[in-house]
């Protein structure tokens, strides 16, 4: 029905249809057999349509049955016939020139332009339409050439801006691209995703050129748009944001915060995609969009964040259904803090809301609110109420503390959670084949429990008990000395690292905590020697960068 | 240490600079090659850290060779664990080339329009800055003290009580040789940094026999003016450019508000300006308001009078034959030639205010104004870039400093250390 009613207004509208009706009702057959592969009768039933006057939309169907088999020619005839009667009909002629350049005949192509371009030499539609098709066939070089001469025939590129910053882009011509395209985005801001898709191939150090043009207070919002979301795909979300926060708010800014922010949560962008997610919380607040950015918060591990979030959301006059969507986000967000006693309060006013059921399926982040606190008994207590699939961490960490490390290693493992400490523990436990250590829980559970002395004792005495583990050991019980301040011990576990395992991984740490702590401490040389340890012993760690700056900043002082 | 600790440690280093390389973005190459390239390009990591290394190769006495539009302005250097160190230190990217690969790169560069210009010794330079000045005050020190280039910072005692020719190099930043601060006084006369200078000048001033700020900083110019036509080199920035000309050739007329040494401008001031003495501009018109925060004509961008303010641009840099304007292209190697513009005190340079002979470098097309400019003067020359930081834009006072960690290939930077190493290169006889 719906075809039928396209082909009847496709021969209204046409200003050369004639006998509108039984034109429409033989393109409506046409596009039938075309539909449904039969090729030959819908080549006679739209020879018959612009016999009947339907041209445009006949010799369109035409070329689209052509195609299907191959023949793309077989149009021309019927063209041959057609554009002496209308000579002005750029369809006609974008047809003609689309079917002689897709098979090859270029020089007639070239004279079917120069056909055009005399009977309307003051129009830039020749040039336009035969460098699209060009471009479309990725002939770029004889697109360049026929758009200079659209320049020296008319004097402007006007009404070929398009033309132009797609054969730029195709040519590599990235800054002049970049031109060429705000340019058509500050006349007709709908081609932002075309833009975005033509430039996002820009080489990495081409990329500020595109910035420089697209990021300028004075660039179209299209344009700022564009280059945000290119940003995202190059990797910098966090840049791309930055041009779009400032923007004045209001609903065409939200509406393309929104659109960033989908684009941010494709490419996992959890960070930038929360701030994104406050700041049109703030703007348009919602206990709806204060949910899905208190997920989103969590998901980053923003948990201070998220908790906020998850309040907000049950602020004010909420159903029952919104509370279970957002508690279970802020006993989630509790938990990690550790304040477990804290969140088994919420989980006990939320009762209600959520029901015997919900209530018990937060017993596990009761457990894990226990475990960050190290209260091993609680924990147990709490996650006796957990349904059985969702025990994997708890009882991992459980058996962690009790020096099950094998048992740990796969229950840590299986968990989902996203976890910066389990991420820690996993690394240290997968250097070594061993199934039991009770020295290694007593760390963890002291680390749990705050008891940072007996922490430190533990990892020294980890690195003597499993000399696999040594450096990695090390280096936990330095990182816990600097918290505490005690900067001398650390010192020296950092320079035991670096004599004793100088080819671990920790070594580049070692020797870049090592050297902070020498700056700290005003001993430029050290810091210097430490810092350019790092850089010559370990020169593809991910940490050369931060060496680097370090010798940066160490210059700066010399020089005050 | 016995033999084959020596031995294991020799190699771990040399795995560790090769490794290192690569992960630069380098190309992998043999552990030993007879000459390193450092590429200028877009395959550099850390362009203005680049000058820093070739700097240092030059102070060890390593001679150099600067190969002019060469993939950016590369520079060549003999293969030494020295070098490879210092460059694998500062993340600088380099190309290991034998014997073989460095003849075909001179026959390519003896087609084009390109040359290698020999850097033999590194320049002594000097800074003129307040001596309380922190480095990242001025662009110049920060790229210096970024790239690891040492430098003296010099002050009005030094310059008018010790021998300059000392120095091969000297710039100027952001100093107002007018003695006017900038015609700050009406905005900041209260703030304690201001009020500081102001008694810092003060102070030299009378210790020199003069009887205002004004008379001091006309000395000052005239000998940074006999320093150049000595033989030195001059590279100033920002306000500095335009003061020390009004300075020079303003040396007999009261062109100092009243703020600065109690008597208002000479009204008529301009028609009693010395250009001759001048080393840039001629026919300049004072800006006479004590109220209008404007020296001169001279600036083309007057950002700070709003209804003058022009807004930014981007400026090109010209090309140069490197066979036969050896000294221009030097100054304009970068990788990029089209350059975003910066707000300065002085930003640009009127170019009808231009003397004959001056070579415009870099100029924003269609505007009546360029950005970089350089000439001769008696037996020195010098080299003047509007603007007071290239990377940042629309630098105000107080506006925190210039991080360059997060600009290591800094086009605009890379105009200021062109000017350091440009008195290390051994002027070659032309070839006309």
């Amino acid at each position: 029905m719906i075809r039928r009613l396209i082909g009847f207004a496709v021969v209204v509208v046409t200003r050369l249809g004639a006998q509108a009706d039984p034109a429409a009702a033989v393109l409506t057959r046409a596009m039938d057999a075309e539909n449904q592969g039969r090729v030959r009768e819908a080549v006679a039933a739209y020879r018959e349509a612009i016999a009947r006057g339907a041209v445009i939309p006949g010799v369109l169907g035409l070329e689209r049955a052509f195609a299907l088999v191959a023949q793309e020619d077989s149009v021309l005839p019927a063209l041959d016939t057609l554009l002496p009667r209308f000579p002005q009909e750029a369809s006609l002629r974008n047809a003609q020139l689309r079917a002689l350049v897709a098979v090859g005949r270029d020089r007639e192509a070239h004279r079917a332009f120069d056909a055009w371009r005399a009977v309307d030499p003051a129009s830039i539609d020749p040039y336009r339409d035969y460098a699209r098709v060009l471009l479309f066939h990725g002939r770029m070089a004889s697109a360049d050439t026929l758009l200079a001469e659209a320049v020296r025939q008319l004097g402007s590129t006007r009404g070929v801006l398009l033309e132009v910053a797609q054969l730029r882009a195709g040519l590599g011509r990235w800054a002049e691209a970049a031109t060429a395209w705000r340019d058509v985005m500050a006349s007709e801001p709908y081609y932002e995703t075309a833009a975005f898709y033509a430039m996002q191939p820009t080489p990495v150090a081409l990329r500020d050129s595109v910035r420089v043009r697209w990021g300028a207070a004075t660039a179209p919002l299209g344009a700022r748009q564009a280059l945000a979301q290119l940003e995202v795909a190059w990797g910098a979300p966090r840049r791309g944001w930055a041009l779009l926060a400032a923007l004045p708010v209001r609903d065409t800014t939200i509406a393309i915060w929104e659109q960033f922010a989908q684009e941010v949560e494709r490419a996992e962008g959890w960070g930038v995609l929360t701030e994104v997610m406050v700041a049109i919380q703030r703007a348009r607040p919602s206990s709806a969009q204060a949910v899905r950015a208190a997920r989103i918060a969590a998901r980053a591990g923003a948990d201070t964040v998220a908790l906020r979030l998850a309040r907000e959301a049950q602020q004010g006059p909420v159903s029952e259904r919104r509370v279970a969507e957002a508690v279970p986000i802020e006993l989630e967000a509790l938990a990690r803090l550790g304040r477990a006693a804290e969140a088994e309060r919420v989980l006990a006013a939320a009762a209600p809301a959520l029901g015997p059921e919900g209530t018990r399926r937060q017993a596990c982040t009761i457990a894990m609110g226990w475990i960050r606190a190290g209260e091993v008994d609680r924990a147990r207590r709490a996650v006796r109420e957990a349904p059985l699939e969702d025990v994997d961490a708890v009882s991992g960490w459980l058996a962690l503390y009790e020096g099950e490390i094998g048992v740990a290693r796969t229950a840590l493992r299986q968990a989902e959670a996203v976890d910066p400490l389990r991420i820690e523990v996993l690394a240290l436990l997968a250097r070594t084949t061993a199934t039991r250590s009770r020295t290694i829980g007593e760390a963890y559970l002291a680390l749990a429990r705050g008891d940072s002395t007996r922490a430190v004792r533990a990892f020294e005495q980890v690195a003597t008990e499993l000399p696999e583990l040594a450096s990695l050991a090390l280096l936990s019980a330095a990182r816990v000395q600097a918290v505490r301040g005690e900067a001398g011990r650390a010192a020296a576990l950092w320079a035991r690292i670096v004599e004793a395992h100088a080819s671990t991984p920790e070594a580049a740490e070692a020797w870049l905590e090592w050297g902070r702590l020498a700056r700290r401490m005003g001993d430029r040389a050290a810091a210097r020697a430490r810092f350019e340890q790092l850089i010559l012993n370990h020169p593809t760690s991910a940490l050369v960068p931060q060496a680097r700056r370090e010798l940066d900043g160490l210059a700066m002082e010399e020089r005050r | 240490m016995n033999l084959m600790d020596r031995l294991a440690r020799g190699w771990r280093f040399a795995l560790a600079v090769v490794m290192g390389v690569t992960a630069l973005g380098g190309v992998v190459t043999p552990l030993h090659a007879q000459h390193l390239l450092l590429p200028m390009d877009a395959m550099q990591a850390n362009h203005l850290k680049a000058y820093g290394v070739t700097f240092g190769a030059l102070r060890e006495g390593v001679r150099a060779e600067w190969l002019l539009n060469y993939r950016g302005g590369a520079f060549l250097l003999p293969d030494l664990p020295s070098l490879r160190r210092a460059a694998l230190l500062a993340g600088v990217t380099l190309e290991a080339m034998d014997a073989g690969a460095v003849r075909t790169l001179r026959g390519a560069m003896a087609e084009g329009n390109m040359d290698a210009v020999p850097l033999e010794k590194a320049p002594r330079i000097a800074v003129y800055t307040p001596p309380d000045a922190p480095p990242w005050d001025d662009a110049v020190t920060l790229a210096l003290t970024y790239a690891g280039i040492p430098y003296d910072a010099i002050w009005d005692d030094a310059v008018l009580d010790t021998d300059l020719s000392t120095y091969d190099w000297i710039h100027l930043h952001h100093e107002d040789f007018t003695g006017q601060q900038h015609k700050l006084a009406s905005v900041y006369r209260d703030a304690p940094w201001f009020v500081r200078s102001r008694e810092r000048d003060l102070a030299m001033a009378r210790r020199f026999g003069h009887a205002d700020i004004p008379a001091l900083k006309k000395a000052v110019a005239a000998r940074l003016a006999a320093f150049v036509s000595r033989g030195g080199f001059l590279f100033a920035m920002c306000g500095s450019t335009e003061t020390l000309e009004l300075a020079l050739a303003g040396r007999d007329v009261d062109i100092a508000g009243v703020t600065a040494d109690g008597s208002p401008i000479d009204p008529a001031a301009d028609g009693k300006m010395d250009w001759t003495r001048a080393m840039a501009f001629a026919g300049a018109t004072l800006e006479m308001a004590p109220g209008v925060n404007a020296m001169s004509d001279i600036d083309g961008h007057q950002v700070n009078v709003p209804l003058r303010r022009q807004p930014l641009g981007t400026f090109a840099l010209f090309g140069f034959s490197a066979k036969f304007d050896p000294v221009a292209s030097m100054l304009v190697q970068n990788h990029r030639t089209v350059l975003r513009d910066y707000f300065g005190v002085t930003t640009s340079f009127t170019r009808s205010r231009l003397k004959p002979g001056v070579t415009i470098l870099a100029e924003e097309a269609g505007a009546p104004w360029v950005k970089y400019v350089h000439g001769s003067f008696g037996r020195g020359s010098w080299t003047y870039l509007g603007g007071h930081d290239p990377e940042d834009p629309q630098h105000a006072i107080g506006a925190p400093p210039t991080d360059l960690a997060l600009h290591p290939n800094s086009p605009g930077y890379r105009l200021i250390l062109n000017n350091v190493l440009f008195p290390a290169a051994k002027q070659k006889p032309l070839k006309t």
